[in-house]
């Protein structure tokens, strides 16, 4: 299938380069900003200047590839509607256009609307604009959108994705790879943290980031969490060719070779090895699960249909179950695999 | 005390507590670490694990905590778990010698939640 792919810088001008040099099948590398200017609602490897942006769009086009700045807080404490703060995105905006970005991805629907009205960058709805239903792509589309990555929980949701695509004729965009929870409880409590953390000051001191412990705690308790977020697999993006041909492959946080092996499966639409291997996160579970991703071969044709109840259906469950092994002794020559089933069937040891 | 043994510690203590829970939990980190003020010690970040694990099987985790400890060195004199406040999740299980002044802090304090990110497995109060 004929895709355009839209990768994660990996913070660096040396990886940057690493990167085009090691791929021919980016279509656009994706960064984030300063942020001291606009946050951005995940971690980030770099924060790059103007300067720096600057060097790295004009290497990106020297190679034939596109670059988007992805200004994606979902909150930003109500500063931008400041005169100060309006006046502070405004001067960035202009740098940014002045740098000849391509696009830039936004949240808030009022920069949505500044960039259509003020500025020449197309902007994109970013997958925290949470847009799930055809009504509110309609809605960013009329306020000036020229791309929307749809709200990942809908990713199996084939009748909510084909409602979008018959609702609005602008580009929509699939994050392939997040990895987050289905319907996550934590999920807008999390991206508002993280905007925070990586935005303007004042930014919060935390020790311990209780939305990502207490993910990975539901997941470690029951792996079919994983089963059932609602990643798109390497070998299913040919499913969702009547619904758009670019993916996005989320994973800022990650080192180059992470990158690499992730374009790698989806540009060939194939992986045979560990489905942890592609989740941009919760990047620890891959020292926990191995959960073959050769495995799930076919379980798309039931995710199509599928109800989402998930208490009544039990499809993820059952098919966790017989493919989930767990590691054990991890990091000693005693390190093995063995069926996560195994270990809850054992029962209590009191030592 | 060897890289290599505190990897096997580390996958010891990992396998014992989800012998020990029944189910899947994770060290992802085992530091061992010297603090500027004295205090020295082991740090075992945990996922998975709840506070009412540690209340339900507490002679369990102790015997399996000094044990490591045992394990990579370090003396059992304080022995807690670190916890996100206001929460079940357990984020660190701890061993660690203290130094005179953050004894005197933790001895002069009463309870298993002196602090309300700390639950106290253990504490060896020195004779005066």
């Amino acid at each position: 299938m004929k895709k355009k792919l839209y990768v994660p810088h990996p913070g660096h001008f040396e990886g940057l380069a690493q990167l085009l040099a090691s791929s021919k099948d980016i279509y656009s590398i994706y960064m984030a900003g300063s942020p001291d200017y606009i946050g951005t609602g995940r971690v980030n490897l770099g924060h790059a200047s103007l300067e720096e942006i600057a060097k790295h769009t004009q290497y990106c086009h020297n190679k034939g590839v596109k670059i988007e700045m992805v200004l994606n807080s979902s909150c930003m404490g109500g500063q931008q509607l400041t005169t100060e703060g309006y006046n502070l995105l405004h001067w960035y905006l202009s740098n940014l256009e002045d740098i000849g970005v391509d696009t830039v991805v936004v949240a808030d629907p009022y920069l949505v609307e500044m960039l259509d009205q003020e500025f020449n960058i197309p902007s994109v709805v970013s997958v925290l604009a949470f847009v799930d239903s055809p009504q509110k792509a309609e809605f960013y589309e009329q306020l000036g959108a020229s791309s929307i990555v749809v709200d990942s929980n809908v990713n199996r949701h084939f009748d909510v994705l084909e409602a979008i695509k018959d609702a609005v004729d602008c580009e929509l965009k699939l994050l392939v790879n997040e990895g987050c929870l289905y319907r996550c409880p934590f999920r807008y409590a999390h991206f508002n943290f993280f905007s925070h953390v990586n935005g303007p000051p004042p930014r919060p001191n935390v020790q311990d980031d209780y939305y990502y412990y207490k993910c990975l705690t539901m997941r470690i308790n029951d792996p079919s969490l994983i089963i059932k977020s609602p990643f798109i697999r390497p070998e299913d993006l040919e499913e969702y060719a009547h619904i758009t041909d670019v993916f996005k492959i989320g994973g800022r946080s990650h080192l180059l070779n992470w990158i690499l092996n992730c374009v790698d499966a989806y540009a060939n639409e194939s992986y045979d090895g560990n489905l942890m291997d592609l989740m941009d996160c919760p990047k620890d579970l891959i020292d926990l699960f191995n959960i073959p991703n050769k495995a799930l071969d076919g379980a798309i044709q039931q995710w199509k249909t599928h109800s989402t109840v998930c208490h009544t259906c039990g499809y993820c469950q059952r098919l966790s179950d017989k493919v989930t092994q767990m590691y054990s002794r991890m990091g000693t020559p005693d390190e093995k695999l063995e069926q996560w089933t195994t270990l809850t069937k054992k029962g209590i040891d009191t030592l | 005390m060897t890289l290599d043994n505190l990897l096997k510690t580390r996958a010891n203590m990992e396998e014992r507590i989800r012998q020990l829970i029944g189910r899947a939990a994770m060290v992802i980190e085992l530091d061992l670490f010297a603090l500027p003020c004295g205090c020295s010690g082991y740090t075992a970040n945990t996922r998975g694990l709840a506070l009412d694990d540690l209340e339900v099987f507490e002679e369990h985790f102790l015997k399996q905590l000094k044990e490591s400890a045992e394990a990579v060195g370090v003396s059992p004199g304080f022995v807690f778990a670190r916890i996100i406040p206001g929460t079940q999740e357990i984020a660190a299980l701890n061993v660690r010698e203290l130094c005179p002044r953050c004894y005197s802090d933790f001895a002069a304090t009463s309870g298993k939640r002196p602090r309300p990110d700390i639950y106290i497995f253990h504490l060896v109060k020195r004779k005066r």
